[in-house]
């Protein structure tokens, strides 16, 4: 009786302890959430994404700017980053495909999926920034895409490999080539799944700000010279909130939750894709 | 497969195999062109003595790195040590205890919330976390242990809110999300199979996941631990906002510090001297070398766990 | 085919993107001592001109690096480079607008002005030797004032500063102790505090941090209404930062331009004087001569039309005899 006592109470114990660091890393990450929505909403108005920034200091103005230059960024990082990374993840998936170097590839592009952001910063300020002359928005972009490429390149080698074996060998039978065979029958396979990656790792650039500081710089005007320094959300959000002027924190505010909201729904569609697809 | 006839195919092969090996050459470049632009400086400093050196003056030209290798150690240790029972205790309420309506809704929060950008974390934590720090927690930390002689120690100094212990909380709040979703991947390899039948012969709940799930997942939840540890090694923004950027090795925890990374964000775009860029080059190059073979061992850890139970 | 299109069409929008708007951008960088002037005159420059001033403060020690780098058309820099330097580096340097650094604290119940400080109790509060605010240096000073029993916080510059230049060059003048043992420079190495980045992070840590003390440019003060000190000078007077005790201190300054008007405007000998007053200076690449045109156009423009801002900023503007030697200098060098 005194045992069976014991081991109930324990195990109400430790379930309850569980229960309890559960709600308590819970309540953190919604307090978060919460703080940014609600500081977020209040700070949103239109002239935030119609006007450029006013001088410091000087109530008003906008992120124009930022909002502009963020998206153009993102864009072209994921224009050079993506390709890369499924034709990348293709050649894992297909023609290197259970070889020695798949896997060495594959183990390198996790472990570069968490290498410090900061550090591909400062790479490309070292060839790209110092050796143009000057900061700009390339930069900021070819930073973005190498965070991206082994991103996307994992998730599509995953994507391809689940699509079944024999569906190629039907196409094989055909006489097709295998790379007709990878982009008409493999990729149209994986096409949901490979998106999601795409998605996904879009997200994950979309709020990056360190490899952003030595390279896409800031700018405080609208500019969509990529040849030039081009203001992004991020870095503003990092000067804005350590500077003192409260117009400033409230825009940092608007801005964190634009920030937010947008990475939170690509993170949603994701998943929802994936649902949708594999269930 | 790979048909050597068709030219075609020759290509597209080529161009998926060079896009592949970008990998390779982007871990190269980096490390080559670090080590390339550190090199006046590892010249002049040395490897051991750069390493222990604590001197971080920008006026005598005289750079060691102790400093910034301290403050990333004391964050991460710290942040890790708060994140960790708290990331198995959302783990094992995901996978064991919760009602299943609840599972699916409290894994998508935990995973949306690991896709919230580091800057959001920073952000919130200037303005949110440290008044409540310096205000209400710090105070009733000094206050607790003010007769303890050692503990004591670690929270002398005015409670400012900026400091190490924010820092560490603020990033330990950043990767207990990422912790929790590795931790319950790991703990769901469990078989059914073993559990129910250690529930036939009447063990309780936390009996099954102490003597069966835990051990099961052992591998896992480690390989996760040591992936969040590089994880927070090289997070950036999350803990600029509220560090302080003072390079100075101190006992309490509640003084301003300098980590790797934030040092890199403050100074690097400012550096006047050639010798101070080289010596910037040159901590990204640790950073990048640590974080580097931290997240190999994480890596090697996982993927042990893959091979034990997936077969 | 269609992947062949899809790449025409990225060719296509990049070459755009590139071609768009190329010309009429100026991108500065460094001090964040005048910032806020130089933010104001770009902004009103702007609207007349269409010409976009890009300018970033991220730090004087900043502004030289990215001009000796060329990575921008201008940098910008409290710190003056001596005539070797700017030789060695191929630059050019001139005084664009005058300022004061000011202490900033703090403390529950004290008012603009209030605090009086003298060189000696500054400079030990922030070597860490004054560690609370009812110490008797400070007592002694302000008789009749309460000060909390509370420890302070300093606050600095952590990045590479033009003000921290301004101010550490002072605390050396008037301090043997800081002199040996801290020295003068844009970055140094700080006893006690916590560091932060740019003239805004000292700013928003000090609104942020109770018992606090750091220095700001005058117009951080203002603006953010921090509460600054009353500063014993040279010539033994308290003195309350103002325009006129700006002025004053700019006065016995010797602007020379066959030294690249290197000086230094601390600890100056008016009886009005305020202690830590500084020029910022601009600095231009010799051989970019397109874009030094269009700064100096941009300057020639503020130095005739934005002496007001800058007034209601809280700057001095140059005196009229320095802007003519400025353009002077512009035209020695092959600008205009």
């Amino acid at each position: 009786m005194n045992v069976v006592l014991k081991r109930k109470i324990e195990g109400m114990v430790a379930i309850s302890l569980s229960t309890l660091a559960a709600l308590f890393g819970l309540f953190w990450l919604v307090f978060i959430l919460g703080d940014v929505l609600y500081n977020g909403i209040s700070a949103l108005n239109l002239d935030l994404f119609l006007n450029d920034p006013a001088p410091a200091g000087v109530d008003g103005g906008g992120l124009r700017n930022a909002f502009a230059g963020q998206l153009l960024i993102t864009l072209f990082a994921t224009l050079i980053g993506v390709p890369i990374g499924v034709l990348g993840g293709t050649f894992l998936a297909e023609y290197a495909r259970g070889k020695g170097i798949s896997k060495v590839i594959g183990v390198l592009s996790d472990i570069m999926v968490s290498v410090p952001s900061i550090v591909i910063g400062t790479f490309v300020y070292a060839i790209l920034v110092r050796p143009l002359g000057h900061f700009n928005g390339w930069a900021g972009s070819i930073a973005l895409a190498i965070i991206m490429i082994p991103v996307v390149l994992r998730t599509t080698e995953d994507m391809l490999s689940m699509v079944p074996w024999t569906l190629r060998e039907a196409a094989f039978a055909l006489g097709a080539p295998y790379y007709k065979v990878i982009i008409q029958v493999v990729y149209r396979g994986a096409a949901s799944g490979i998106l999601t990656g795409i998605i996904l790792s879009i997200a994950r650039v979309a709020g990056e700000t360190a490899p952003l500081l030595f390279t896409s710089f800031n700018n405080a005007y609208f500019s969509v010279n990529m040849n030039q320094p081009v203001s992004s959300l991020t870095v503003t959000i990092f000067q804005y909130a350590m500077g003192p002027y409260d117009s400033w924190h409230t825009q940092a505010w608007a801005a964190a939750f634009v920030i937010t909201v947008f990475v939170l729904i690509l993170t949603i569609a994701g998943r929802l894709i994936i649902k949708w697809r594999y269930k | 497969m790979l048909s050597k006839k068709n030219p075609l195919d020759m290509l597209f092969a080529s161009i998926t195999a060079i896009s592949s090996f970008a990998v390779i050459l982007l871990i190269a470049g980096i490390l080559f062109v670090l080590v390339h632009e550190s090199w006046p400086a590892i010249e002049r400093f040395g490897i051991v003595k750069f390493f222990f050196d604590t001197d971080w003056n920008p006026v005598t030209e005289s750079f060691g790195a102790a400093t910034n290798v301290y403050g990333t150690f004391i964050t991460t240790t710290l942040s890790i040590i708060i994140a960790i029972p708290i990331a198995i205790g959302i783990a094992i309420f995901v996978t064991e205890i919760s009602p299943d309506f609840l599972k699916g809704p409290i894994g998508g929060a935990i995973e949306l919330l690991a896709a919230i950008p580091s800057i959001i974390y920073g952000m919130w934590g200037l303005f949110t976390l440290s008044p409540i720090m310096s205000g209400l927690i710090e105070p009733f930390l000094k206050t607790i242990t003010q007769d303890i002689p050692i503990i004591s120690a670690l929270f002398a100094g005015p409670p400012m809110g900026i400091d190490l212990l924010t820092a560490s909380v603020i990033l330990s709040i950043m990767i207990i999300p990422f912790t929790a979703s590795i931790s319950r991947d790991s703990f769901r390899l469990t078989p059914e199979v073993v559990k129910e039948s250690a529930y036939a012969l009447g063990a309780t709940k936390w009996e099954v996941i102490k003597h069966i799930v835990i051990p099961y997942a052992k591998l896992g939840v480690f390989g996760g631990v040591v992936l969040s540890l590089g994880r927070a090694l090289g997070e950036t923004m999350a803990v600029a906002f509220v560090l302080g950027n003072n390079h100075r090795i101190t006992s309490s925890l509640l003084d301003a510090a300098a980590t790797i990374t934030v040092t890199l964000a403050n100074e690097f775009a400012e550096a006047d001297k050639d010798i101070y860029l080289a010596s910037l080059f040159y901590l990204a190059l640790v950073l990048f070398v640590l974080s580097f073979i931290t997240l190999a061992i994480a890596k090697f850890f996982l993927l042990k766990a893959e091979r034990k139970y997936s077969r | 085919m269609k992947k062949i299109l899809a790449a025409a069409l990225v060719m296509t929008l990049m070459v755009t993107f590139s071609l768009v708007q190329a010309a009429d951008t100026l991108n500065g960088a460094g001090a964040t001592f005048p910032y806020p002037v130089y933010s104001a005159w770009a902004y009103e420059y702007n609207k007349i001109t269409g010409v976009k001033l890009n300018y970033q403060s991220i730090g004087s020690g900043g502004g030289q690096r990215q001009i000796t780098d060329r990575t921008v058309d201008f940098g910008a820099s409290d710190d003056p480079l001596m005539p070797e330097q700017l030789q060695k580096d191929r630059l050019l340097q001139f005084p664009a607008v005058i300022g004061g650094v000011v202490p900033v604290v703090n403390i529950a119940g004290i008012k603009d002005g209030q605090l009086k400080l003298d060189s000696e109790s500054l400079s030990r509060i922030f070597l860490g030797e004054i560690k609370l605010w009812d110490d008797a240096a400070i007592i002694k000073l302000n008789p009749g004032i309460k000060l909390p029993h509370r420890e302070i916080t300093v606050v600095y510059r952590s990045d590479g500063s033009g003000t921290t230049a301004i101010y550490t060059n002072y605390l050396s003048e008037v301090s043997a102790a800081w002199k040996s043992k801290v020295g003068a420079g844009k970055a140094v190495k700080y006893p006690v505090g916590i560091g932060a980045k740019g003239n805004e992070g000292v700013a928003n840590y000090v609104k942020r941090t109770a018992n606090s003390i750091g220095y700001v440019e005058f117009a951080y003060a203002k603006q953010n209404k921090l509460v600054y000190t009353q500063l014993k000078n040279k010539a033994g007077q308290f003195i309350t930062p103002s325009f006129k005790t700006f002025e004053n201190a700019a006065e016995t300054a010797d602007f020379n331009p066959t030294k690249d008007f290197f000086v230094w405007l601390t600890n100056a000998p008016g009886k009005n004087a305020w202690p830590i007053a500084g020029a910022t200076f601009i600095l231009l690449a010799k051989e970019k001569t397109g874009s030094n045109k269009k700064v100096a156009m941009f300057f020639a423009w503020a130095f005739k039309n934005g002496d007001a801002k800058a007034k209601e900023l809280v700057y001095i503007p140059l005196p009229k005899s320095l802007k003519a030697k400025v353009e002077q200098y512009w035209k020695a060098n092959g600008i205009n």
